[in-house]
């Protein structure tokens, strides 16, 4: 089983946006970085090409005017009358091209013929033959030879590294095939070459046909091993670019000679700088993915979360007090939200109205209960007055028993009154004074009654059967088992607005415990009306103000108040 | 409210670390750091290989580099100057050839309290917690030399042997005298006559290796230690006309040295690999500013060349410089 944990609406939303920005952005940076990647090395690969093809040019263009001077200086060596003329014009060809180092012209054995330079040197004592390789030169008799890079010792104390680039021809002066070479001064080529960078620590180099390095920026590290090119792999590698694992490599071979052009490049370059700009540009875009996300957060907070947290608070604030609560409906901006808050307005509105139909109902209720209850007749009384009647009449004691029968009659009469609830004071005084009479007879000598009325509130109106029940009780509980004679005092009077009646006995009186248990309980034996139905009935009518308050003290008496608001005659309906 | 200053803080946070690495980057792409090669001269073949070399490794490496020395190679103090402008132009590395073993040290010393690596090159010096040497493994070049002088004098009875070098003080050249010094000992018909010390000019050179042999006609092999020395030692043998009798061993490409070589008046030199030499000391100086650590001490070859081999296709690559 899972378990989910209980979260907040906000803290999903934020989850949800957060994850799905930082979903996208990952994505995207990967997606990116993969292409794009992809894209520079490319991009990489294509300026490898593009700078290994101007070095070609450059190179070429080097090579290309010296094999123009060369076939100018063939003509001049066919056309010169005499070596003189020669010597002069292979000097002066020295001495106006800058790179070119020195011009010779060799025999068909490769015997140095004649030579000129810059400054006139003097080819030195025991100098080598610098005809380097005849069977290179002899092979190419048609055409051009270059050769490699080489350290040039014709003259004293000069060791500069040129390139000799020769031809045959046929020379009338000397009647011969001639050699005519010009060693070109390398140095200018090699410092082209050094400063050729690809990329940040991209380079160049020249190796020839067999693969062996012609050329390279750091060739005094390669000799001594401390740096290795992979000639062999590369010399196997057929021109263009190759992107390998960690390297671009760009061949190119020269038109104008065997050479051909190395660009090596690092692919780490292009890559870091990739990550590099990928790691900024991901954490440009958490920024700016977290700030929409704020936005988002407070748009949301504002649409949703507020609303349904004011919808909450506000339900449960209902569910405390449902009947003193307000509540008045949003104006969401969300349609839902605003038909929600609508709903539950009216649904607050509803219920109230419900419960308070409910009270009245049970009002009402109470009231129908009570009269029921106030129409009953203790049929026990009922039986012991017909008794003590009949015992009069076989008396013959006709005087008491029409006393007691017209009693009686107001008892019944008072006690129905065509069904209203309310009767004057003096009705319900006579009522309890009827009954006063009849029980009079029942209890002979056993107490005596008496009435303190404010006469002016004779005419106010009461709750029919306010009186009698507490007559009865002072009557069964307090008097009836007294030794002496007890005394029942009956007083009505006003207090401000309000009227009291006292009913007051010199019986056994209750302790506090009882006096509560009176008031609490309803009368079980269900024999007419109790001191609780009374009591919730004036509450009932006139409000918690009113009602009943019993005092009483254990050999001294009971006290019993009824608090009732005083109404006039015909305005009793209000209640 | 609680999510709402969450939300913030990491906004705040993401803001900061983007700040933090936008400027490390900036910093980071426009330069790697500040090397300055400190060599002991300025005008010899040895020296711009050697800076040629640093050059190559400098651009590979998208370093600053500056490369100066003193005009003398004995010229101690201006060396020490030298060094100290790098420590207060605030540098990361110093690469340094020290003139002096011992009175180079106070300024190195200062370089390295004040948090500047160094890497010493080619001549080492009194100072123990340099980063690396790198350079000529000047013992085993001395003792290559001594080689030389046995082969080249090999139908001698007996080799008298005149030794010129250049500053008693300096390391590289105390090292090869030692090393040489060491194999003529083993050597039963060889004495090493007497030993000269030479400043680094050729009339100098030259007159103090011309006394060496006139006043001691015996000698019949002479060695000189460093360029100039050599230099001096082909002069001497040249201008007292004595390249048949007399054997020159030598150090360094010197274009003149090398004629010689070629004309007879010298007969072997030891050629280093300065190229290597700054290529190596740049590139490692990179390796320490990347926070590595680098090998103590990495040697360079050396190449025994005579008058047979100087002109083979590889040998020329070292021998004969570019410039």
């Amino acid at each position: 089983m899972f378990k989910y944990k209980k979260t907040k609406l906000s803290g999903l939303i934020i989850a949800v946006v957060v994850c799905g920005t930082l979903f996208s952005v990952v994505a995207s940076t990967v997606f990116f970085g993969m292409f794009h990647q992809r894209l520079m090395i490319n991009s990489a690969a294509v300026s490898s090409k593009q700078t290994v093809s101007q070095a070609d040019i450059a190179v070429s263009g080097y090579m290309s005017s010296i094999k123009k001077k060369l076939n100018s200086l063939c003509a001049e060596a066919n056309s010169c009358a005499s070596e003189a003329e020669l010597q002069s014009v292979l000097s002066t060809s020295a001495r106006l091209e800058d790179d070119i180092y020195s011009v010779m012209i060799y025999d068909e054995r490769g015997r140095l013929l004649l030579y000129g330079n810059e400054s006139d040197d003097k080819v030195k004592d025991g100098a080598r033959d610098m005809l380097l390789d005849k069977s290179e030169l002899v092979s190419a008799s048609s055409g051009f030879t270059v050769t490699d890079p080489h350290v040039n010792s014709m003259y004293k104390d000069k060791y500069p590294w040129v390139v000799t680039i020769a031809r045959q021809e046929y020379s009338s002066l000397f009647k011969q095939q001639v050699y005519v070479a010009i060693d070109y001064k390398f140095s200018q080529i090699a410092t082209y070459i050094d400063n050729i960078s690809i990329g940040q620590r991209g380079y160049c180099y020249i190796i020839n046909s067999k693969g062996d390095v012609i050329y390279h920026p750091q060739q005094q590290m390669l000799f001594s091993g401390i740096k290795s090119e992979s000639t062999d792999k590369i010399s196997n590698m057929t021109d263009g670019t190759h992107i390998e694992k960690d390297n671009i490599y760009c061949l190119m071979s020269m038109s104008e000679c065997n050479w051909r052009i190395v660009g090596v490049s690092y692919n780490d370059e292009v890559t870091r700088s990739v990550r590099d700009q990928l790691l900024l540009g991901f954490l440009f875009a958490l920024l700016f993915s977290l700030l929409i996300s704020l936005v988002i957060y407070w748009i949301l907070s504002k649409a949703v979360t507020r609303p349904v947290r004011r919808l909450v608070a506000s339900m449960q604030e209902f569910e405390k007090q449902a009947e003193a609560f307000e509540y008045k409906a949003d104006m969401s901006n969300v349609v839902e939200f605003q038909t929600l808050s609508a709903s539950f307005e009216h649904m607050v509105g509803m219920i109230q109205s419900l419960m308070e139909r409910v009270h009245n109902e049970e009002i009402i209720l109470r009231k129908t209960e009570l009269k029921a209850l106030q129409a009953q007749i203790n049929p026990h009384f009922l039986y012991n007055t017909l008794d003590s009647i009949q015992w009069m009449c076989e008396q013959d004691n006709s005087k008491d028993a029409v006393k007691m029968v017209g009693a009686l009659a107001k008892l019944f009469r008072i006690s129905i009154s065509h069904g209203n609830e309310f009767i004057t004071i003096g009705d319900e005084l006579k009522h309890a004074e009827s009954y006063l009479i009849i029980q009079s007879y029942r209890y002979k000598n056993q107490f005596t009654y008496s009435f303190d009325v404010d006469e002016n509130l004779l005419n106010c109106m009461c709750n029919k059967i306010t009186v009698q029940p507490f007559i009865e009780n002072a009557i069964y509980h307090g008097l009836d088992r007294m030794v002496d004679e007890g005394e029942i005092k009956i007083t009505v009077k006003r207090d401000g607005d309000d009227i009291l009646i006292i009913i007051a006995d010199n019986g056994l009186g209750m302790t506090e415990e009882q006096c509560k248990k009176v008031l609490e309980k309803g009368r079980s034996d269900s024999k007419g009306i109790g001191v609780k139905n009374v009591d919730d009935r004036l509450k009932i009518y006139f409000g918690e103000h009113y009602g009943i308050k019993i005092e009483s003290e254990l050999d001294v008496g009971t006290t019993v108040t009824v608090r009732i608001p005083m109404i006039e005659k015909g305005h009793e309906n209000e209640y | 409210m609680n999510i709402k200053k969450i939300l913030i803080s990491l906004f705040v946070l993401c803001f900061a670390i983007v700040c933090f690495i936008g400027c490390t980057h900036t910093t980071t792409k426009s330069a790697h750091g500040k090397v300055a090669v400190i060599t002991k001269g300025s005008d010899s073949d040895f020296w711009s290989d050697l800076k040629s070399g640093a050059v190559s490794a400098a651009t590979e490496y998208n370093l600053e580099l500056t490369v100066e020395g003193p005009d003398n190679e004995s010229d101690c103090e201006a060396q020490n100057k030298l060094i100290r402008n790098a420590v207060s132009r605030k540098v990361d590395v110093i690469v340094l050839s020290a003139i002096d073993y011992n009175n180079t040290a106070p300024a190195v010393q200062e370089a390295v309290d004040s948090g500047i690596k160094v890497i010493m090159i080619d001549s080492n010096v009194n100072v123990k917690n340099t980063q690396s040497f790198i350079g000529t493994n000047n013992i085993q070049a001395g003792k290559k030399a001594g080689e030389a002088v046995e082969k080249l004098c090999k139908d001698k009875e007996k080799i008298y042997i005149g030794v010129v070098s250049s500053g008693e003080n300096t390391e590289n050249n105390n090292e090869r005298q030692q090393g040489f010094a060491d194999y003529i000992g083993t050597l039963e018909n060889a004495e090493i006559v007497k030993t000269v010390y030479v400043s680094s000019d050729q009339d100098n050179a030259t007159a103090e290796a011309k006394r060496l042999l006139t006043e001691n006609p015996e000698i019949n092999a002479v060695i000189g230690f460093n360029e100039w020395a050599t230099l001096g030692v082909g002069m001497a043998i040249s201008e007292l006309d004595l390249a048949d009798n007399v054997c020159g061993v030598g150090f360094d490409s010197n274009v003149k040295c090398v004629g010689m070589l070629e004309t007879g008046e010298i007969d072997t030199l030891i050629v280093q690999n300065p190229f290597a030499i700054g290529y190596l000391a740049v590139s490692n100086a990179a390796t320490l500013m990347s926070g590595k650590s680098i090998e103590p001490s990495i040697e360079t070859s050396v190449y025994v060349v005579d008058r047979s081999n100087m002109f083979n296709k590889d040998v020329q690559k070292v021998l004969f410089s570019f410039e």
